[in-house]
């Protein structure tokens, strides 16, 4: 086993970010859905209380409180730091994406090699004007997501792809 | 003879010799249902005609495939109609074929019938393959010749470093079935079975029997009762004794299914080369399967080694090839060796990817973050495993041996996290990302660069505190992604860079990035 350092080949290399954010709509979207979520987590308890009718009330405080304040740093917390770290760029030869909040996760995939393209926008997004776009490639791991794009550049952008992946000929694998 | 390829407009039925198998093949599979209702039949004043009725009804839904199935070749393409009630239509062009399985089943052997799965490309792990279930075993040689090496003569647009393909002379329309001329790489050694009780095969099959067994020692009590007894007179000699001759009777059964087992599957493997670029596999004792994997969809070879293989210097190999999975069903149509000597696996992957480095090559090591997280990982959860037992035992009234179980863990997990750092490793060759890593089952992957077609970097929040990321290569073969485990960063960056040049490399932070295989980014 060799050790890292000057024995390898390669020189470290650091990459910069994608160049765009994605709309600051998205920051919006993110606190629906997470207050979506939350409801739904208060419906749970809600039903717990009706359920248990004879027990204790002490466990239900407790859960309570602590569902809430974690829900609440999350509604708070999780739109801005998704906002910071969702990023995308597409170049003549490759898509690069950025996304995630605790776990992050960049993706670079060259264009030659993207099979679909799909634009979907769920119901919160319909809301706001945005939506997703969506690339695959040949590889079942391989596909790449950006969330929160203005509806209208998520269209550009589609066009864009579709337009280089049809170029492209061969299976692409 | 007129190749099968060139074909016709007429729709065909597969071999009328199905219909014999069919039944047979449905009756097997309603099996527990049969007996339950030929057992319960007896005993009430039910008349006998409704058995036959029942069997009747089998026997005509098997027939019914046959009737229902009906395929053509014509016009490049293949397709399979099937179905009755949910008709389908499968179609595949002959040249985007990338694997060819043969297999021929005991019922199928018996009457001279195999049937041909047929692999193409783009449409991944996903798509569904193209069953012929099945044809006359002459035919379905021939035609599987026909395809790979009308697959082969016509080279397409992507030329790739990773082909080994040599010339090809034959046109397509002579017969390549079996008179190919054809290099031996494998060939099954007998005394290789010895190698079978280090696998986990004995383990899952026991488990599959206990499980299926389980369900009829309850209607057979009888049989139950005997075993109970047996089980007695073991246990009267000691709870000691009983523990020893217990593992020792398990550990006999569980060798004797693995041996078993690496017998029927394995039986007379050969691995070939043909001329038209093609590596066919051919074993089985009850069941025969020939598999031909296109050299030119060929990604890669995994190398794993499990740890009792490993103590043993042995381990197996699976070709990394698109078009065929490495998980199900598909699993065993990638395998190059059976499990064998070590040496007969690294001489098998040099013959199939002629890359020394990367086939036994040093590999360079992750650092101590990853070291370090080999260690959290390992002793975290066991040593909450052990204070959680100690803990219960103090509450509530556990026997010892209880906590002494819940505590051998932690003892264990830095073996465990040494081990699985030394495994740790990747490099990069000319040709190839080698990745390894793991203790239990440990695998070396070697993945052609040029099979990689996207990359992703990827940091939990431990990782992001440590400074390290894992890189995932991703491709259409195999097992889609390959993943390289706790490499700094800046290291993970370079690797994807090297393996995916200018595409990666145009968003590097340093400008001064000089691309070492700038002809990539034109492809």
């Amino acid at each position: 086993m060799i050790e890292p350092g000057p024995t390898t080949d390669t020189p470290p290399v650091r990459l910069r970010e994608p160049t765009n954010l994605v709309c600051p709509r998205a920051r919006w979207m993110w606190l629906l859905e997470g207050i979506i979520q939350a409801l739904l987590l208060g419906g749970v308890q809600v039903g717990w209380w009706l359920l248990d009718r004879h027990g204790p009330r002490d466990p239900h405080v407790v859960v309570a409180v602590v569902t809430g304040i974690v829900m609440l740093a999350y509604i708070v917390g999780m739109p801005l730091w998704r906002f910071r770290v969702h990023r995308w760029e597409v170049t003549p030869t490759a898509v690069y994406t950025q996304t995630g909040w605790v776990s992050q996760e960049r993706r670079i995939a060259p264009l030659s090699r993207v099979q679909t393209v799909d634009l979907t926008r769920g119901p919160v997004a319909q809301l706001l004007r945005l939506a997703t776009v969506r690339v695959t490639t040949a590889s079942a791991a391989g596909h790449l997501v950006v969330h929160g794009l203005d509806r209208d550049v998520a269209t550009a952008l589609v066009e864009r792809l579709t337009v280089a992946a049809a170029a492209e000929r061969g299976d692409a694998t | 003879m007129p190749p099968i390829l060139a074909g016709d407009e007429q729709w065909r039925r597969l071999d009328p010799r199905m219909l014999l198998v069919h039944p047979i093949q449905e009756a097997v599979r309603f099996l527990p249902a049969l007996l339950v209702v030929f057992f319960s039949g007896r005993n009430s004043d039910r008349s006998g005609w409704w058995d036959w009725a029942i069997l009747g009804m089998i026997v005509a839904f098997g027939m019914s495939r046959w009737f229902t199935t009906r395929y053509r070749i014509w016009g490049g393409q293949i397709e399979l109609r099937r179905g009755l009630l949910n008709r389908r239509l499968l179609t595949t062009p002959a040249d985007r074929v990338r694997t060819v399985d043969v297999t021929a089943p005991v019922w199928h052997r018996l009457l001279g019938l195999a049937k041909v799965e047929i692999g193409t490309a783009g449409g991944g792990v996903l798509a569904e393959r193209i069953v012929l279930d099945a044809l006359a075993a002459p035919v379905a040689a021939r035609l599987r010749g026909e395809l790979l090496h009308r697959v082969a003569s016509h080279p397409e647009r992507d030329v790739e470093l990773g082909s080994v393909g040599g010339p090809v002379s034959e046109s397509w329309t002579e017969s390549v079935g079996e008179s190919t001329p054809e290099q031996l790489l494998v060939q099954l050694d007998p005394s290789w079975v010895r190698y079978a009780p280090l696998t986990t095969s004995g383990l899952v099959s026991a488990a599959a029997i206990w499980g299926f067994g389980a369900q009829y020692l309850n209607e057979f009590g009888d049989l139950q009762d005997r075993v109970e007894g047996a089980v007695d007179r073991v246990a009267a000699l000691g709870l000691g004794v009983a523990v020893v001759v217990g593992l020792l009777a398990a550990l006999a059964l569980v060798s004797l299914l693995a041996v078993s087992g690496y017998l029927l599957s394995y039986w007379g493997f050969r691995l070939t080369r043909h001329s038209g670029g093609t590596l066919h596999t051919r074993r089985g004792l009850l069941t025969t399967r020939a598999t031909s994997l296109e050299e030119k969809r060929i990604r890669g070879v995994e190398i794993g080694q499990p740890l009792g293989l490993r103590l043993a210097a042995a381990g197996r190999l699976s070709a990394v090839t698109t078009g065929l999975g490495v998980e199900g069903s598909q699993k065993g149509s990638a395998w190059l060796t059976p499990p064998a000597p070590a040496d007969v696996v690294n001489r098998t992957a040099m013959a199939v990817v002629y890359d020394p480095d990367a086939v036994s090559g040093p590999l360079v090591a992750h650092g101590p973050a990853a070291r370090r997280r080999r260690y959290t990982r390992a002793l975290l959860p066991t040593a909450v495993l052990c204070a959680a037992t100690v803990w219960l035992s103090r509450v509530v009234d556990l026997p010892p041996v209880l906590v002494i179980v819940g505590c051998v863990p932690v003892l264990l997990a830095p073996f465990l996290a040494a081990d699985r750092y030394a495994a740790l490793g990747h490099t990069l060759t000319a040709r190839h990302l080698v990745v390894q890593a793991g203790s239990l089952s440990r695998r070396r992957d070697l993945l052609a660069r040029d099979g990689v077609i996207g990359v992703t970097i990827r940091e939990s929040f431990f990782q992001r505190r440590a400074g390290v990321v894992t890189l995932t290569a991703t491709t259409a073969a195999g097992r889609q992604r390959y993943a390289v485990i706790d490499l700094p960063v800046e290291r993970g960056n370079a690797v994807a860079t090297v393996v995916l040049g200018d595409i990666v490399g145009q968003f590097a932070d340093s400008p001064g990035w000089a691309d070492p295989s700038a002809d990539r980014a034109s492809r």
